[in-house]
């Protein structure tokens, strides 16, 4: 089976999707969910082929595109599919009572965003990655101002002049790429990028680091993302910050590992990250809007993964696979919970966790704070563990210190968020949840939990995958054979 | 006097000159300008501006155009065509993202009277 | 009346930062002006001499990049779906402003002809300049000519969205036919003779594919006209 299948299926779905609403009102959300079902089962299967493939598009690279099927992209590709998987589910439980208006469109654009995220992990052309920017942003933001309300507009207003901004100068890059190296193929440009002029060089990256950094959420480029998760549902937050903001993450740094093999950046990124990530947790303390904190909260995982992959070893990007991995679950959990509860009790400030009355909710949500926090035992302990130790083992102490305070604050609103949840009250009004809500919930929690007490079932895994993405000799052969 | 800006290298330093000269106005008013349409606009006159740095810079001198004509055989001696195929591209998808801005903005107009970025404070900042 | 001003601090302030941007950029671009080097475009040139059409540009965007081209039409559809959505496509309002007599009348006369000259740029993009997308937009253009000139103009909805639907469908299923048959996705699988180059019929799938995409763009780029014209400007 090809993996072009994941865009060329939600593209056919997209186009051909006036004709089922003609069958009944249902037909959409079955085919899109039986679409997603099956994207998800392709990708395992080629998960466990395990051998690297190069899947020709047109003509064979150098000269044409193609997508480079290796243990790392198919990590993602997996993640992605399981998590918008998840994401179906739960709309599908609650759409008999609460649908969204046109919800043909809403289908096709889950399912374009999904395979934008999965083409842009899997692509190796640079400008076959621009046109995926290109889609994934146009459909995250038609989906933040899906609701059409004055706050969701401004959020979609304000994510697309961002974006815009992002695609200008990521052109001038690309631009500037091809006058001087004469290629739009990754693995060429990284055989010639070395020779390049030092200016040149060092303009280029300049604009690729903005570019990116407008859409990867970098302080001091993310000043917009919380405005945009205020705005937006808390149903679309969950795939803004569980796919679209990881897929992102990975292409960047895929293209520094390629094109910087040396690190000359890496001591200024990695201090940027840990920047971010400060700056970010400082922010979240005085918070009272649920879905902002969150959103400051994944800004201070973003940069604690920035972080960890700017130090360009092993033990690094092991270590930000795993707080990927951790994250991208836990997040899911959380903005589907707000979801919840911002139906039940519509509001989404801070108080209405005091009012909270499910048993279930309430520890499924501990499950995923206790992970994002990095508390062992659970899955997000192992990746913060693996980037201190990389960061005291590389001498870079001031950035360990950086990121143990940021933790530390973390951990203060963490704590105070779980005092709200288990504080006694008196409401008797209980929050029935959905017997498949419970299902999706109670899965994604046990797979944090078992990452976390046994993370040997993955770590080889998680090993590989790291040294195939540091492997630039592998990758160039694989692509000029 | 026209031999002089008929060479290749006055050619590329006027294309530089130019471009960066309307990437300039567009990057003043997306800075200063706080009306959103003024900002659509001037993103539009850098996406412009960029392309036209492109296109400019990757023309051959004496080539022709990549396209058989005048009884032409093979496809020799001809300008680069992957860059023009690039911006045909990238041309369709920057108008598309503007047009979604617009209509974005006319929505939010209908509903709230404000086109201010300043005014625009439904969420807290 | 003096010609002085007082120009806010934030004025000043956006031209020094943006102007000393600029000038960096400037002087690393002019100190290092890129030569003429070997790119990949003259060994697909080479290889178009076997593969392609007449139109090297056409061959790059249909055929050497023709997922880029498919993203786009992704990229046009999801954005003419965004607008469909925002400016609420099922009501429609006219236009407050009567149109002018002659307007009617010259656009009544134009109409066939724009048409005509946007369908055959779109057909022949294999051969001269042009193609779907430059098509498609002349094609729209006439439509838009007609849209501000007859308040009672509507497009039907029923036959867009049939034309859309089928360009955009049998876009991915040639790629999808090119990959069963030669296992690369929009690889071309219909007959390439070299000895057809400069005929209306070569090229295998790349003037089929031109002609959707020529489709496409005309239909969505006249849907967005529409939704933007005759949308309802009452809360």
């Amino acid at each position: 089976m090809s993996s072009t299948l994941f865009i060329a299926l939600p593209l056919l779905f997209g186009f051909i999707s006036p004709l089922f609403s003609k069958f009944g009102k249902n037909t959409t959300a079955i085919v899109s969910t039986t679409m997603q079902l099956f994207l998800f089962l392709l990708s395992l299967s080629l998960l466990v082929d395990a051998k690297p493939y190069v899947e020709v598009i047109s003509i064979n690279p150098p000269l044409g595109i193609s997508f480079v099927l290796t243990k790392v992209s198919l990590f993602f590709v997996t993640l992605f599919t399981f998590l918008m998987l998840m994401f179906s589910l739960y709309y599908m439980s609650y759409r008999k009572t609460i649908p969204y208006k046109n919800e043909t469109k809403f289908f096709i654009l889950i399912n374009m965003l999904l395979a934008s995220a999965v083409g842009l992990v899997l692509s190796s052309d640079i400008f076959n990655i621009y046109v995926f920017f290109e889609i994934a942003g146009i459909s995250a933001y038609i989906l933040s101002a899906y609701k059409k309300t004055p706050s969701a507009l401004e959020a979609g207003i304000k994510y697309l002049l961002t974006g815009a901004i992002a695609s200008v100068f990521l052109v001038f890059a690309i631009a500037l790429i091809y006058l001087n190296i004469g290629s739009l193929n990754l693995a060429v440009i990284s055989l010639s990028f070395e020779e390049l002029p030092h200016n040149v060089k060092i303009l280029i990256s300049i604009l690729l680091l903005v570019g990116f950094g407008f859409k990867i959420e970098i302080f001091p480029l993310n000043f917009w993302v919380s405005d945009v998760y205020e705005g937006s549902s808390a149903h679309v937050n969950t795939l803004f910050s569980a796919i679209v903001v990881k897929a992102y993450l990975f292409v960047f740094f895929h293209i520094l590992y390629l094109f910087l093999p040396s690190g000359e950046f890496s001591i200024f990124l990695i201090y940027l990250g840990a920047i971010s990530m400060l700056v970010a947790e400082i922010v979240a303390l005085k918070q009272t809007n649920l879905k902002r904190l969150f959103a400051y909260s994944s800004l201070g995982q973003i940069g604690l993964i920035f972080t960890a992959f700017a130090m360009q070893n092993q033990d690094g990007v092991q270590g930000a696979l795993y707080i990927i991995f951790a994250h991208s679950i836990a997040k899911t959990i959380i903005f589907l919970s707000l979801t919840t509860i911002g139906k039940k009790y519509n509001t989404y400030d801070i108080e209405v966790l005091k009012k909270l009355n499910s048993n279930f909710l309430k520890v499924v949500m501990l499950i995923a704070m206790l992970s994002l926090l990095g508390i062992p035992l659970f899955a997000g302990f192992v990746g913060k563990f693996l980037t201190l130790k990389t960061l005291a083992v590389n001498g870079t102490f001031l950035a360990m210190g950086i990121i143990l305070l940021a933790s530390l604050l973390e951990a203060v609103y963490y704590f105070k968020l779980v005092g709200f949840m288990f504080v006694k009250n008196e409401v008797k009004e209980v929050l029935e949840i959905n017997k498949t809500q419970k299902v999706i919930f109670a899965s994604l929690a046990i797979i944090l939990i078992i990452v976390g007490t046994f993370p040997f079932v993955v770590s080889n895994f998680l090993l590989d995958s790291a040294n195939v993405l540091l492997d630039n000799h592998s990758f160039i052969t694989m692509l000029m054979h | 006097m026209f031999e002089f800006f008929n060479q290749s290298e006055v050619i590329k330093i006027i294309i530089i000159v130019g471009s960066m000269s309307l990437f300039l106005v567009g990057l003043f008013g997306l800075l200063t300008q706080k009306h959103i349409i003024k900002t659509f606009i001037s993103i539009a006159i850098m996406e412009s501006s960029v392309f036209l740095l492109f296109i400019g810079l990757s023309y051959k001198q004496t080539f022709l155009a990549p396209i058989l004509a005048d009884g032409q055989q093979n496809f020799s001696q001809m300008n680069d065509p992957v860059p023009q195929a690039m911006i045909l591209t990238a041309i369709v998808i920057g108008m598309a993202v503007l047009a979604l801005g617009v209509s974005f903005t006319i929505e939010y107009y209908k509903l709230t009277s404000k086109t201010n970025i300043d005014e625009m404070t439904s969420l807290r900042n | 009346m003096s010609l002085k001003r007082d120009l806010p601090t934030s004025t000043m302030s956006g031209f020094a930062l943006s102007a000393s941007l600029v000038l960096t950029i400037l002087n690393i671009l002019l100190h290092n002006i890129p030569n003429n080097i070997q790119t990949v475009g003259d060994e697909l040139l080479k290889l178009n001499q076997t593969e392609g059409v007449a139109n090297a540009v056409t061959t790059v965007v249909v055929y050497f990049r023709g997922f880029d081209t498919l993203g786009e039409i992704a990229v046009l559809f999801i954005a003419s779906l965004g607008i469909g959505l925002m400016l609420d496509a099922n009501k429609r309002c006219d236009i407050k402003a009567k149109s002018n007599f002659m307007l009617q009348t010259a656009s009544k006369l134009l109409f066939p002809i724009i048409m005509l000259f946007g369908i055959y740029v779109m057909v022949y993009g294999h051969l001269s300049p042009g193609g779907g997308f430059q098509g498609g937009v002349i094609v729209a253009s006439g439509v838009l000519l007609l849209l501000i000139s007859f308040n009672e103009f509507e497009l039907s909805h029923k036959v867009v969205s049939m034309l859309e639907m089928f360009a955009g469908a049998s876009y991915v299923i040639i790629g999808l036919i090119g990959l069963l048959v030669l296992d690369k996705f929009l690889g071309n699988f219909l007959p390439n003779d070299v000895a057809n180059m400069g005929m209306l019929l070569s090229g295998g799938i790349i003037p089929i594919i031109y002609i959707i995409v020529g489709v496409k763009v005309g239909s969505e780029m006249s849907v967005i006209s529409e939704n933007l014209i005759k949308r309802c400007e009452d809360v």
